[in-house]
C-alpha cells in the first residue's frame, strides 16, 4: 500500500475548508508545512486516506478533531510589538479617529484580551507613550483579561526572557525594563498602568461589566473557538464597545466571517472593524 | 501619567440592579430600546423554553444586532422549539433571515437530524435545496445517507444538483449507484451527467 500523500486538489480543497472554519489561509509556499500536519493527523487518527479523514473532520459531531488540527496549524506565541502594524494603526488612526469624535475629556478605555502573559497590554502601553502625541491630554486606562490565572500572575510580575523583548528596540529596551538575573523586570511605572483582570469569556456572567470601551484587542484566540463561541464573542464584544468604538483582531481573524453587527474600516496600517455610532435599520 | 488604573476594576462591579428572571426577560424582549432587548435575548440563553418568545420576536425585530443576539440564543437552547422556529424563518421571504436561519442550524446537528429527512421532503423545492444546504457542514454521520436518498428521490433538478455537487465533495463508494442512477434518472439533462460523472470521478480515485 503506498504511503499516505496530500494531492494538489486535495490541499486546495482543505485550504477552502479550512479559510471558512478559521479564517486562516495558507499560501501554496506553506504546502509543506499543511501537508506536514495533515500528515501527521491522518496517521494519529488511522485513515489511510486524505478523503477519510477530511470528512471526519468535517463531519465529527464533538469537533474535536477539527480543534486539534487547528491547534498544531497555528503558532501560540506572545512576544512583545508582536503584530506592530496594529499598535501602528492605534497611534496614527484610531486613537486620533476617537478624539476627533470626542465631546468631553473623558477617559479612553482598552479592553486587551486575552493579556496571556502581559506583552500585548505592556506593548500597547509602551506604543501610546512613545507615539501617541496627545497622551499628555488625555487619560487611557488599559484593562487586560485572560481566563488563566496563573499567566495573569505572570503578567502582574512582568518577567520576561529574551524571545519575549527580542523584538523591542533597544533604546526602550533600556528605558522600560531593568536586566535583572531571571530575565527583564518591566518598569513598576507600566506595571502599575495595566489592570489585569480574570475573564471567561464564553461566560455572560463575566463579561457582563466589561463595557463602555473604546477599543477592544482580542487577537489570534477566536481561531480556537467554535463557530457559536466565536459569534457569542462577538456579540459580547459590541456590548462591551461604546458606538463607534473599534475592535482589533489578529491577522488572520476576519469578524465579517462571524457576525455582520460590525463595519470594516480601512485604515492605511490595518483593517479593524467598528461598532457602528448609529441603529442600523 | 497619562495611563491610569480604572477607579474600580471591571471583575468587582457590582450585582446587577434588576433581578434577571425569565418571566421578566421575555417582557423585555418587546422593550422600545434595542440595547434592552438584546441584552434580554442573550440572558434568555440561561432559560429554557424561553425559544417560542424568542422566535415571536425574531419575526418582528427590525434591529440587527438584536436579531443576530436572539439567532445565537435560540442555536444556544436547540431544543425543538427552536429548530421549530428556524424552519419558519427559512421558509420566509427576507433572504437575511433565511440565511440566518440556515447558518444557525448548521450548528445544531442533534436538533435538526431527527427533522431532517422532514426537511428533504417538504412540498417546497427551495426549502429542500436549504436543507441540502445546511448539510454542507452539518456535523453529523448521516450526511451521506441524506445526500444518496435525495439524489435517488428528488423530482427536482435543483435540489439534486446541489445534493450531487456536494456529495462529490463527502460521498464515499456507497454513492456511487445512486450517482448512477442519478444519471438514469436525469439522462438528458446535461448539467446532472457532468456533475454526476465528476463526483464518480472523484470517488474512484479514492
Amino acid at each position: 500500500m503506498p504511503a499516505p500523500s496530500i494531492s494538489e486538489e486535495d490541499f486546495h480543497k482543505f485550504r477552502e475548508y479550512f479559510y471558512r472554519k478559521t479564517g486562516i489561509q495558507y499560501e501554496v509556499s506553506k504546502r509543506y508545512f499543511v501537508d506536514k500536519r495533515l500528515l501527521e493527523r491522518m496517521a494519529a487518527t488511522d485513515n489511510a486516506l486524505f478523503r477519510s479523514y477530511f470528512t471526519m473532520l468535517r463531519f465529527q459531531a464533538s469537533g474535536e478533531e477539527l480543534q486539534v488540527l487547528t491547534n498544531l496549524m497555528t503558532v501560540n506565541e506572545t512576544y512583545f510589538f508582536r503584530e506592530e502594524y496594529q499598535f501602528k494603526c492605534l497611534v496614527d488612526s484610531i486613537m486620533p479617529h476617537l478624539v476627533e469624535k470626542k465631546r468631553d475629556q473623558t477617559t479612553l478605555r482598552i479592553w486587551v484580551i486575552p493579556s496571556s502573559s502581559g506583552e500585548e497590554p505592556y506593548s500597547i502601553a509602551i506604543y501610546l507613550l512613545e507615539h501617541w502625541a496627545d497622551i499628555h491630554n488625555y487619560d487611557v486606562e488599559i484593562v487586560a483579561s485572560d481566563i488563566d490565572t496563573t499567566i495573569l500572575t505572570q503578567a502582574r510580575r512582568g518577567l520576561y526572557s529574551d524571545r519575549s523583548i527580542g523584538q523591542l528596540p533597544l533604546p526602550l529596551l533600556q528605558k522600560y525594563f531593568r536586566k535583572s538575573r531571571d530575565g527583564y523586570q518591566i518598569s513598576d511605572e507600566l506595571r502599575g498602568a495595566v489592570e489585569f483582570t480574570r475573564v471567561n469569556l464564553s461566560e455572560p456572567a463575566d463579561t457582563r461589566p466589561y463595557r463602555n470601551f473604546d477599543v477592544v484587542f482580542c487577537r489570534n484566540l477566536l481561531i480556537y473557538f467554535d463557530d457559536l463561541s466565536r459569534k457569542t464573542a462577538a456579540e459580547t464584544f459590541y456590548d462591551a464597545l461604546k458606538p463607534g468604538g473599534f475592535i482589533c483582531l489578529g491577522h488572520s481573524e476576519s469578524m465579517s466571517r462571524i457576525s455582520s453587527l460590525y463595519k470594516v474600516v480601512k485604515f492605511p496600517q490595518a483593517i479593524v472593524y467598528q461598532k457602528p455610532t448609529e441603529r442600523q435599520p | 501619567m497619562p495611563l491610569i488604573k480604572p477607579q474600580r476594576s471591571p471583575d468587582a462591579a457590582p450585582a446587577r440592579e434588576l433581578e434577571r428572571d425569565c418571566a421578566s426577560l421575555v417582557i423585555s424582549l418587546n422593550n422600545p430600546s434595542p440595547v434592552t432587548r438584546r441584552w434580554a435575548a442573550r440572558d434568555l440563553a440561561d432559560c429554557p423554553g424561553s425559544s417560542g418568545a424568542l422566535v415571536a420576536r425574531l419575526g418582528e425585530e427590525s434591529d440587527a444586532s438584536v436579531r443576530e443576539v436572539i439567532l445565537t440564543t435560540l442555536t444556544r437552547l436547540g431544543d425543538a422549539a427552536a429548530v421549530a422556529g428556524l424552519v419558519q424563518c427559512m421558509r420566509s421571504d427576507d433572504a437575511a433571515l433565511r440565511n440566518e436561519a440556515i447558518e444557525a442550524m448548521k450548528l445544531l446537528p442533534d436538533a435538526v437530524a431527527p427533522i431532517m429527512r422532514d426537511l428533504l421532503a417538504d412540498p417546497d423545492s427551495d426549502l429542500r435545496i436549504f436543507a441540502v444546504n445546511i448539510l454542507e457542514s452539518l456535523k453529523h454521520p448521516d450526511v451521506e445517507l441524506w445526500l444518496r436518498e435525495v439524489i435517488e428521490r428528488d423530482p427536482h433538478i435543483n435540489v439534486c444538483a446541489t445534493a450531487v455537487d456536494l456529495l462529490g465533495e463527502v460521498g464515499s463508494a456507497a454513492a456511487l449507484d445512486s450517482l448512477y442512477q442519478l444519471k438514469a434518472r436525469f439522462a438528458g439533462q446535461a448539467y446532472i451527467v457532468f456533475a454526476a460523472d465528476l463526483a464518480i470521478k472523484r470517488i474512484q480515485q479514492d
